[in-house]
């Protein structure tokens, strides 16, 4: 026989969390629980805002901060706004080569990651940026090697990628 | 002339147990639970309260929009004025504060402080990091495979580039924390660990292994906040228990992106809005010297590393002491400044709209004297609470006293 409900996924007793006997439980006659599935569809047309621009770029293999004109501080990630005095930004392009602030290696990734089961990430001191960049490392052999100072190079997706923060990640110079 | 505001005093304050998975009930079940506590410790009848102030970071978690407006119906407090806030993790740090702010501001004279949220099992954990990595940066940094667990790492990876901090040191924080835990018959994961324990647990993102991890619960926390005036008309608990007052509240707030933090300070390692809130709070609490001046410390906790971090930036020890001085007992039971008596979030359980007021919750009965004798620091005076959100993007500090 089908089921009345085909979201439910089992009833049950649960017990009181805190141990008491049914006779000093004061919700024993609300202890008969139903869990059912409860999904929500979730998917937006987002816009990448003002940013745009840095992520189009990466299309072409091209990294864009932005520089404030008041204060000289090179945003990257970029802002169209500069965070210390809100100027107004001006595009800059950085060459792709930094070096290693910070790396840590996990044993999980988030699927908005690129799908990969683990990752390495970094925070990236790119030539020319005020700030760090948070990327990918691979392709770094021995995690020992993973040491502040390590220099590294934009490494471009030769294969199409789901988002464009995907285009590209940081690899050792060498 | 302008008229001195109110002091605020904690009247009651009371839990639904945290859990791994509580599919016993909702996030709404759970504060009422926490209400019925709060009150009946606090020997206020719910006739006689103001206001509330409803406390839970993320709609899709809890499936619900409006928690606040749902909760105060359950709560049976229409048509009675409520508010709703949100700060990720600090949310119920940002709840307390909002009591203090309307009590000394004169909105009202009694407020219902409550907070809650649904993230345990019942919450799939891909769909809990992706709703949490929301909490951050989206387009730059969880779109490039960020998320809360590697952030944490990153700083403590920094911490211990530094200050040689080692991992040992952190692996002694989830050892007290969970043993703490023990005697709090509301926490999620009371444990007797050894540090090879915490050392051997799987790793999660490095220096972080599992047992460095706090657990993301089901669970709900309350508490009844009010002026001194409004105490001696409508509460048992302040007539016939020790008193206990909001003596500080501090705030601070940091760029959300660790890249974009200034160096050499805060840098990756320290928590700038941490150090903000502890000064505007010590400050109005008259505190100078917090590891002389403060008996009992609920301290944030999602990670161990965080806990050093944060006593650093708290002021109870300085830059890179806080590894040493944790293998030297000093924030043990027993020790100088006892941390996380309730097991914090480690032991106690971490839903992240409530974990603020349990904290405020264990500080009462702190002062009050009332917890279990395994966990009562004895003639605790001055108590703190500490709370972020995000790696503490925003930060709040609270400050408590008994006075007789």
């Amino acid at each position: 026989m089908d089921p009345a409900v085909t979201a439910k996924l089992k009833e049950m007793e649960v017990a009181d969390p805190l141990g008491r006997p049914a006779a000093e439980d004061p919700w024993r006659e609300f202890r008969r629980i139903e869990v059912i599935d409860f999904r929500l569809d979730l998917r937006f047309r987002h816009s990448l805002g003002k940013a745009s621009r840095f992520f189009l770029e990466l299309e072409q293999r091209r990294l864009m901060a932005t520089r404030c004109p008041r204060c000289a501080t090179v945003w990257m990630p970029p802002r169209a706004a500069c965070g210390n005095d809100l100027a107004v930004t001006e595009w800059v392009e950085l060459p792709g080569r930094g070096t290693l602030a910070i790396a840590t290696e996990c044993a999980y990734a988030l699927t908005t990651g690129g799908g990969q089961d683990r990752l390495t990430l970094g925070y990236v001191a790119l030539e020319g940026a005020s700030t760090l960049l948070l990327k990918e490392i691979r392709n770094y052999g021995d995690a020992g090697r993973l040491q502040a100072g390590l220099p590294l190079r934009a490494v471009w997706a030769e294969a199409p990628v789901r988002h464009p923060m995907e285009l590209f990640w940081f690899e050792p110079v060498d | 002339m302008t008229a001195t505001p109110p002091e605020v005093v904690l009247l009651g304050g009371g839990l639904s147990r945290f859990a791994p998975e509580r599919p016993d009930g909702t996030p709404v079940d759970w504060i009422v639970e926490a209400t019925q506590a709060a009150l009946a410790d606090a020997g206020v009848e719910l006739g006689a309260v103001e206001h509330s102030v409803v406390a839970y970071e993320s709609e899709i978690i809890a499936r619900q929009l409006t928690m606040g407006q749902v909760a105060q119906d359950a709560l049976g407090l229409c048509p009675r004025p409520s508010v709703r806030v949100e700060a990720g993790g600090g949310t119920g740090g940002v709840a307390l504060r909002t009591a203090f702010a309307y009590l000394r501001g004169g909105l009202c004279e009694s407020m219902l402080v409550v907070g809650a949220d649904a993230v345990g099992r019942q919450v799939p954990s891909t769909t809990v990091r992706q709703v949490y990595a929301m909490s951050g940066d989206v387009d730059f940094e969880m779109a490039g495979g960020g998320f809360f667990s590697a952030y944490y790492a990153l700083m403590m990876r920094e911490h211990m580039r530094r200050y040689g901090t080692r991992e040992e040191q952190m692996a002694l924080v989830s050892v007290k924390n969970h043993r703490n835990a023990l005697s709090n018959p509301m926490a999620c994961m009371p444990l007797a660990l050894s540090v090879a324990d915490v050392m051997k647990s799987p790793p999660v993102a490095a220096p972080y292994k599992r047992l460095d991890c706090a657990v993301l619960a089901d669970g709900a926390a309350a508490l009844l906040l009010a002026t001194p005036g409004w105490a001696r008309e409508h509460s048992r608990a302040w007539r016939e228990r020790p008193r206990v007052y909001f003596a500080g509240s501090g705030c601070g707030t940091d760029r959300m992106r660790l890249g974009d933090r200034p160096q050499p300070y805060p840098g990756l390692a320290h928590f700038r809005a941490k150090r903000e809130a502890a000064h505007a709070a010590y400050a109005m609490a008259g505190v100078s010297n917090p590891r002389g001046e403060i008996d009992v410390a609920e301290v944030a906790d999602p990670y161990t590393g965080v806990e050093l971090q944060s006593y650093e930036d708290l002021g109870f020890c300085g830059y890179g002491e806080s590894g040493p001085l944790t293998e030297r007992g000093v924030f043990d039971l027993g020790g100088e400044l006892p941390t996380n008596t309730s097991g914090g979030l480690i032991g106690q359980g971490a839903p992240p709209g409530a974990m603020g007021l349990a904290q405020a919750v264990e500080i009462l009965r702190q002062l009050r004297g009332e917890c279990p004798p395994e966990r009562q620091v004895p003639n605790a005076r001055r108590g703190l609470t500490d709370i972020h959100g995000g790696t503490a993007s925003l930060s709040v500090v609270s400050v408590f006293e008994r006075r007789e």
